[in-house]
């Protein structure tokens, strides 16, 4: 027990320009309180989202991805991220087939204007994860 | 007259009146029970064509190979037919420069069982032909099981781990596939390299993930690649799982209508997302 309450789960955001972070940004801004588990990379579209990068951020020694774009219909570039929906779901159900645990990876849509909404996700995934414990699975021994 | 016979009368006119370059099909080999990949250009060699339950590659994949040397016949039984589809879907072959020879097929036989993936078989006949060689064939399919279901996730995962393990990164599986022909792979990348390169067990799983979803909508289940590798890695199990998903999410079914582009070139404004927060 110890031993877990001293865990801090490390996790990387895919984070789309036009939406979810700006959604994050206005969180800052108005101060909101959320966990600092998060590190943030800013991508241009959802669309962006190689599964290369959450798998890589997992091998590399993230205990959690969490992606997130726009909501559909508010596409930046119109369609990005209902292509990226498709690819995600065909991850999403892979990676739970192969036995990842649910929750590893999180997709969200988060909008400019869902600064308390993008808080409060960060908060449930980093609790989350941290329930999980370490990623153990796809991280890569060096 | 047997389907053999009827293939070779057919390879031999078609080459003679110079309808086509070349007539892609299979030879014997030395071995039993092991057949070859033969590309067959001059009238007199028609009688090297075969077709057995020993022909186990994919000739699509072949086709992208020889696709510049003019019009070609091809032998298609319902595997290579829909990746023949899934090659015009994506624009790497043009329609009027292939002659398909339909065959049913009772599906490949690798040391005396029928190979994993042609048990569950739904398209032993062509989706497209421009003839018919020989009668349809009528099987029911069988339903085969992953053990998965019987197991924990975790336990699951030490399965499939243990399995990919073995993986000696050779590539054969993507070789001998027809719709695996990006001119740089991502396995070769290296600026930036997308997967580390030896068969660290991390970056294995890593590789067979990826490749199992850059066949999404795409990989028609013939199994060349589970029979090509050497390390007999069960490929079928991605493959097998990535079809249920696309069939289950979008209702489609790699190559098997041409109007029906692959699952993820495409989208629905209100494809399912109930796993999206
Ligand atoms: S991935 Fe394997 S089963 Fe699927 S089309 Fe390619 S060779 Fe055939
Ligand atoms: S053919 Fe088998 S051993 Fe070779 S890369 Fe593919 S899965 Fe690995």
């Amino acid at each position: 027990m110890a031993e877990s309450s001293k865990f801090e789960p490390k996790i990387v955001a895919f984070l789309c320009n036009w939406c979810s972070y700006a959604g994050a940004d206005l969180a800052g801004i108005s101060r909101m309180q959320y966990p600092p588990n998060v590190r943030v990379l800013r991508v241009p579209c959802s669309a962006r989202v190689d599964p290369f990068f959450i798998l890589q951020a997992l091998q590399q020694g993230a205990d959690g991805v969490l992606v997130s774009g726009c909501h559909p219909g508010d596409c930046h570039y119109l369609t990005g991220n209902y292509v990226a929906r498709r690819r995600f779901a065909v991850l999403h159900d892979l990676l739970q087939f192969c036995g990842l645990e649910p929750g590893r990876v999180t997709f969200a849509w988060v909008s400019a204007s869902e600064g308390e909404r993008f808080a409060q996700l960060v908060r449930e995934v980093t609790d989350n994860v941290r329930q999980l414990g370490p990623n153990r699975k796809l991280i890569k021994e060096q | 007259m047997d389907k053999v016979a009827r293939l070779r009368e057919r390879a031999k006119e078609l080459l003679e009146k110079q309808e086509v370059v070349g007539v892609l099909g299979y030879r014997a080999s030395s071995r039993p029970g092991i057949s070859q990949v033969a590309f067959i250009t001059r009238p007199e060699e028609v009688d090297r064509l075969i077709f057995d339950s020993a022909c186990s590659q994919n000739l699509a994949n072949y086709l992208l190979k020889v696709k510049d040397k003019g019009k070609v016949a091809v032998v298609a039984r319902g595997c290579d037919s829909r990746s023949i589809v899934v090659l015009l879907q994506e624009k790497q072959i043009e329609r009027e420069k292939v002659y398909i020879l339909g065959v049913g097929c009772e599906g490949v036989v690798v040391q005396g069982e029928k190979s994993v993936a042609c048990r569950s078989c739904r398209y032993p006949n062509p989706v497209i032909y421009d003839e018919m060689v020989g009668e349809e064939v009528h099987f029911e399919p069988e339903t085969v099981e992953d053990e998965f279901d019987r197991l924990t996730p975790d336990e699951w995962w030490e399965v499939l781990s243990a399995e990919v393990a073995r993986c000696i990164r050779c590539y054969a599986c993507r070789q001998v596939c027809p719709n695996c022909y990006c001119p740089v792979c991502f396995v070769d990348a290296s600026m930036p390299a997308l997967v580390g390169k030896t068969h660290n067990v991390s970056d294995n799983i890593v590789f067979h993930i990826m490749r199992a979803l850059h066949m999404a909508g795409r990989c028609v289940e013939c199994g060349a690649c589970h029979r090509a590798c050497p390390m007999g890695i069960d490929l079928m199990r991605f493959n097998r799982q990535v079809a249920k998903i696309v069939r289950e999410r979008f209702g489609l079914v790699a190559g098997a209508k041409p109007d029906e582009m692959p699952a993820l070139t495409i989208f629905k404004p209100d494809d399912p997302q109930e796993f999206i927060r």
